[in-house]
């Protein structure tokens, strides 16, 4: 978890690559089977021309990134605010989820570190994008 | 769940302000959490080292809280199904709880907002409200749609 952390950090950013395999797992966890995810003849046919991922997923890596970041200042107090998905994230697309802390504020014995966050794909085009608090302890962070 | 089971489509008449859905139970299992994990790719050692859990949190393992991304949405959906077009504009999420495997959630959905926008496209808001079997608060998410039809 982060450690004297200021505003223009960046976060440890985390990278994946997304497949149909992957998304066909996210579909049965998820119970969403829209054939534009998982049907590829289907999809090829839409204005998408082929399978874009879920995204829910993409909120999921998300809060990847905040829990890798903040732990439990994450599962109790974080919030995710303002996810757009200003694009889609398609089978065979390398992406990354990053962060940049914005502001750190000291408020009792809490840090509420508010961070921006996106997922790009591997052109550097923005699929996901958002911003986050997350809390630290003032102890932990000392 | 079974992606071929003969539900309705929920559609944007059915999604006046303020309708309620019924109560979702979703029971985090270590099998759930197993396959969030895997399918992810998110092995934080909070989701299954018990010391360091211990030492972190003070208790035992927590759920990925990402999990949220799944139950809010079958919320909305347990008796219809989702029409093809939607587009989820956008998602807010707050987390207020730990979940712990072997909680079993309640989850309810309720639209909040409903209108057509000045392109006539047909917004949706719902809020989503996630308790733990002890009532104790979880989650709070917004999600924000285009509604197709």
């Amino acid at each position: 978890m982060l450690k004297n952390i200021r505003s223009g950090d960046l976060l440890p950013a985390i990278e994946k690559t997304i497949d149909q395999d992957r998304i066909m797992r996210w579909a049965k966890l998820s119970g969403d089977f829209n054939r534009l995810h998982v049907d590829p003849e289907y999809a090829q046919q839409t204005s998408f021309k082929g399978t874009i991922a879920h995204g829910p997923m993409s909120l999921a890596f998300l809060n990847e990134l905040m829990m890798q970041c903040f732990g439990e200042g994450w599962a109790v107090g974080g919030k995710l605010l303002d996810v757009r998905f200003v694009a889609p994230i398609r089978p065979g697309d390398r992406i990354r989820i990053e962060g940049t802390v914005k502001d750190v504020q000291k408020k009792e014995r809490n840090y509420h570190v508010e961070c921006e966050l996106s997922i790009k794909k591997q052109d550097g085009e923005k699929a996901v994008v958002g911003r986050a608090f997350g809390l630290l302890r003032a102890e932990e962070e000392e | 769940m079974d992606p071929m089971e003969n539900k309705p489509e929920l559609i944007f008449t059915d999604l006046p302000v303020d309708r309620a859905f019924r109560p979702l139970e979703y029971p985090i299992t270590g099998e759930l959490v197993q396959e969030f994990m895997e399918t992810v790719g998110d092995r934080n050692p909070l989701y299954w080292d018990e010391a360091l859990a211990q030492e972190k949190l003070l208790g035992p393992p927590v759920a990925p809280p990402g999990l949220a991304a799944i139950y809010a949405r079958v919320s909305y959906l347990q008796d219809y199904t989702m029409p093809s077009g939607g587009v989820l504009a956008k998602q807010e999420f707050e987390f207020l709880g730990p979940i712990r495997i072997g909680d079993t959630l309640k989850v309810e959905a309720r639209v909040v907002e409903s209108y057509l926008d000045e392109k006539g496209r047909k917004r949706v808001t719902f809020l989503i409200r996630a308790e733990n079997q002890k009532s104790v608060p979880i989650s709070t998410i917004r999600l924000y749609a285009i509604w197709p039809k």
